[in-house]
């Protein structure tokens, strides 16, 4: 391999021959031996040495042969030669960092390494780690990297306090690469909140094969009706409040009738589901604020989000009793069958009391995973998800294949960013524009990557962007599709492995 | 400051300069162009190729009572093979050149080309030491030695023929098409020479022409006129002309036209055998005949030309297989002439 030329400010154009093999993503160390100086680059793009005159005897040659048998006396076998050329290849690569002669590493790139005496070798992804020093005590083991499938592991201290968005194309891997993730934490002994869109995240209770998961007993699963469910004095008038407003679209009017009963009730030592249906029936109120206030009661009753405690010893979910017990623990929120405005309900009652819950130093920070969150999370929620919630001590991870859905300010907060395949232009703008890598690499790279490997972007790669392939995980896979065909496709399956 | 100038044009007498160069300058050969323009056909010339009318020279001229002969395809199975080659200077060392030619054989039988075989690039390296037993006369020696266009002309003369000479033995009932007239070369190998060859062809009944797409004899040019007024392909005679004009040459020289339009391109061809009629029914009824022209002289053409990427190849093996240095080089020419930029 050898230095063409810089193209941009940050790009080398390097020769390669067809035997010097690297991939996109792959990092080379350039030792420009002159001046002991090493300069680390990227691969972004592989381009074909490319002519007119090179094309032109491409083009010859292929006429030639579709015209007649060739037959060849070559003595001194240029053609060899010639097919080399015609083979050669240009790697663009981004300049990412320099090692200086007192081997000091620096992100500051000042200099340009000499063409005749640099020697290009490429990099192992244990090198780069030494390099950058990418450490730490809690590894997450995520699959293997570079040209030699070496092991890969990003560390759970660079998520710990961060904002994270794991974004790619439909079935691209973006649950499976989140569900290694969640069952790598729980195993640390951290907490973690899952809203899950498609009733998938409970298969990190098993294996596999259908057995027990060494999770098993530190996976819970949560949904209306069905564990997820409160008592309405557990949730205070704040969540309450908020479920009604931004929920429920409660106006200001019946909003403060409505706490007007509830602090009528609370000072009976009453507040239950029961009593509060029979007052809002019999206050004495107007009958547009009574007429309000019933709709939404009816809602609040329908969605199965809380349980009548009075009369029963359940008293509902309590948080701190579940984190309490367990050393590690994910809460599988499973939103699949719950309708929009029971999907909205959900997210404004965990939040506002797992926040409450962080103020008073009940629970410890949690992680927080939510999956198209676009669908449930309200815009106003967003700013106050990645600024005032993150101090409290929620660390969130988006999941989505819709980009374009998380506003800018998310991604100028972003820490990590974990890309996989996009094909569609307009994703591939937006992705590339908002993310902390640079434009060409993100469009380059991202529109290739087959499924199942991602980039890997920011802190918990030190800023050098890594393609990463995802190991599989032995988790049971739910969530799928029903699918009318069923017989059909399985019948295809089994002939397509045998 | 037109004042000043033309002060020291005249100081320097450039006005009595002129009238003396004037005349001067007009004796050397004839000015006077309207009595020799005025009225005539004209094509505008195209640098270094030389450019034929399309339709011919209309205008009568005294060798245009020749005689007009059709061509029949005829299908019987024939092999036809066609031979080109072309050589190029590589590099210069202090004392000899070094040469690469490359050639070409196409076959085609029943319209249709079969098969092709390249050969080469093959380096020859022309120094005095090189050439000292090459049995060449010693003025031609010098000549290849200080001008590269005739040791260009050497290499590729000297391997056609040695290809040629192979092929007239190893086909039978055969047509070697050669790019260019049959006429014998003072650069051919004495046991390769093309009188040999086309001994050699008569002996395995194979037949040899020449095909020659210029030719510098613009004399034909205005024989060739009755050929544009038909359609079909047909040839005119132009032996008797040609051996007045030019020796060496073998076999009977025709002006052929092969294509089936008004425009196709009327070409020189050199063929050496006894039926004139029976051999061109069977180019044309054994080649395909594209733009006028055999199909497998094109192909042959083609497989032999040094594409950029191939000299770019062979500079690097010398580099790689022997111990030479590359000296920094310079275009003297261009260096002094420079260019100017518009």
């Amino acid at each position: 391999m050898k230095i063409l030329y810089k193209n941009n400010t940050d790009e080398l154009i390097l020769l390669a021959m067809k035997s010097d093999t690297a991939r996109k993503g792959d990092y080379l160390l350039i030792h420009d031996q002159k001046s002991n100086k090493k300069m680390i680059v990227q691969i972004y793009n592989e381009e074909y040495l490319s002519s007119q005159s090179l094309i032109e005897d491409i083009v010859k040659d292929e006429v030639v042969v579709a015209s007649s048998i060739e037959n060849l006396h070559d003595p001194l076998d240029i053609g060899n030669l010639s097919r080399m050329i015609r083979d050669a290849r240009l790697f663009k690569a981004k300049i990412r960092a320099s090692i200086d002669s007192e081997s000091k590493f620096s992100n500051e790139v000042t200099w340009l390494p000499s063409r005749v005496y640099s020697k290009i070798n490429r990099m192992k992804i244990s090198e780069i780690n030494n390099l950058v020093k990418r450490t730490g005590l809690y590894s997450i083991h995520l699959g293997s990297s570079g040209w030699d499938d070496e092991q890969f592991e990003i560390y759970a201290e660079d998520l710990d306090g961060k904002l994270n968005i794991v974004t790619g194309k439909k079935e691209s891997g973006k649950s499976h690469l989140s569900k290694i993730l969640i069952k790598t934490l729980v195993e640390y002994g951290a907490f973690v909140i899952v809203f899950d869109l498609n009733n998938e995240y409970g298969g990190l209770a098993w294996n596999g094969d259908g057995t027990l998961s060494t999770l098993h007993e530190q996976i819970t699963m949560l949904e209306p009706g069905g564990g997820l469910e409160f008592s309405l004095d557990y949730c205070g008038n704040a969540a309450i409040s908020s479920m009604l407003k931004n929920a429920l679209d409660m106006p200001a009017a019946s909003l403060r009738e409505f706490f007007r009963i509830w602090d009528w009730l609370e000072n009976k030592n009453t507040l239950d589901m029961e009593a509060l249906g029979n007052a809002i029936n019999t206050w004495n109120t107007n009958e547009l604020v009574r007429d309000a206030l019933i709709s939404r009661f009816h809602a609040i009753c329908s969605s199965g989000l809380f349980v009548s405690t009075l009369n029963t010893s359940h008293k509902g979910l309590r948080f701190e009793q579940l984190i309490s017990k367990k050393q590690g623990l994910a809460l599988i929120l499973n939103m699949g069958k719950a309708m929009p405005v029971v999907r909205r309900m959900i997210v404004e009652l965990v939040l506002t009391k797992v926040v409450e819950l962080l103020e008073k130093g009940i629970i410890p920070p949690i992680f927080l995973f939510a999956e198209e969150a676009h669908l449930y999370i309200r815009d106003t929620y967003w700013e106050d998800i990645i600024t005032r919630m993150r101090h409290f001590g929620i660390y969130t991870t988006f999941i989505t294949n819709q980009p374009d859905a998380i506003s800018d300010s998310v991604y100028r907060q972003v820490d990590n960013i974990f890309l996989f395949n996009f094909t569609n232009d307009t994703d591939l703008d937006k992705i590339s524009k908002v993310s902390l890598a640079d434009n060409e690499t993100v469009k380059s790279i991202v529109r290739t990557l087959p499924q199942r490997q991602c980039l890997v972007i920011g802190k918990v790669v030190r800023d050098l962007p890594m393609v990463v392939k995802i190991t599989p995980a032995d988790i049971m896979a739910l969530g799928q599709t029903k699918t009318f065909f069923k017989t059909e496709s399985r019948v295809q399956d089994v002939s397509s492995v045998s | 400051m037109h004042t000043q100038i033309n002060l020291m044009q005249d100081s320097l007498g450039w006005k009595h300069l002129e009238d003396i160069l004037e005349p001067s300058v007009g004796q050397c050969l004839s000015l006077n162009l309207t009595n020799f323009l005025n009225g005539r056909q004209i094509i505008f010339s195209n640098g270094e190729s030389r450019l034929v009318p399309i339709q011919g020279w209309a205008r009568k001229n005294k060798h245009s009572c020749t005689t007009l002969t059709t061509i029949q395809p005829l299908k019987e199975e024939t092999t036809i093979v066609a031979i080109d080659s072309s050589s190029i200077q590589v590099a210069e060392t202090e004392e000899g050149v070094l040469y690469a030619v490359k050639s070409g054989i196409a076959i085609a039988t029943r319209g249709q080309t079969q098969a092709h075989f390249k050969i080469g690039p093959i380096l020859f390296y022309l120094s005095e030491d090189t050439l000292k037993h090459s049995e060449l006369d010693h003025r031609i020696t010098k000549l290849i030695l200080f001008d590269s266009e005739s040791a260009k002309r050497l290499i590729r003369v000297r391997v056609e023929r040695a290809i040629q000479l192979e092929l007239s033995h190893h086909f039978t009932d055969a047509i070697l098409l050669v790019d260019g007239s049959l006429r014998s070369s003072v650069f051919e190998h004495r046991s390769h020479t093309l009188k040999k060859i086309v001994e050699n062809g008569s002996l395995y009944k194979n037949t040899v022409a020449g095909i020659s797409k210029i030719t510098k004899l613009r004399i034909l040019d205005k024989i060739s006129l009755p050929l544009t007024k038909i359609k079909d392909p047909g040839y005119i005679d132009v032996n008797l002309i040609i051996k007045s004009l030019v020796r060496n040459t073998i076999g009977d020289t025709l002006l052929v036209k092969f294509g089936y339009s008004y425009t196709s391109p009327i070409l020189r061809l050199d063929i050496a055998t006894a039926d004139k009629d029976i051999s061109l029914g069977k180019i044309l009824g054994n080649d395909s005949i594209a733009r006028g022209y055999p199909e497998t002289l094109q192909l042959a053409h083609h497989i032999s030309t040094f594409t950029g990427t191939e000299v770019s190849c062979l500079k690097s093996y010398v580099l790689n297989k022997y111990d030479v240095v590359e000296l920094a080089s310079e275009d003297i020419r261009k260096k002094l002439l420079g260019s100017i930029l518009i």
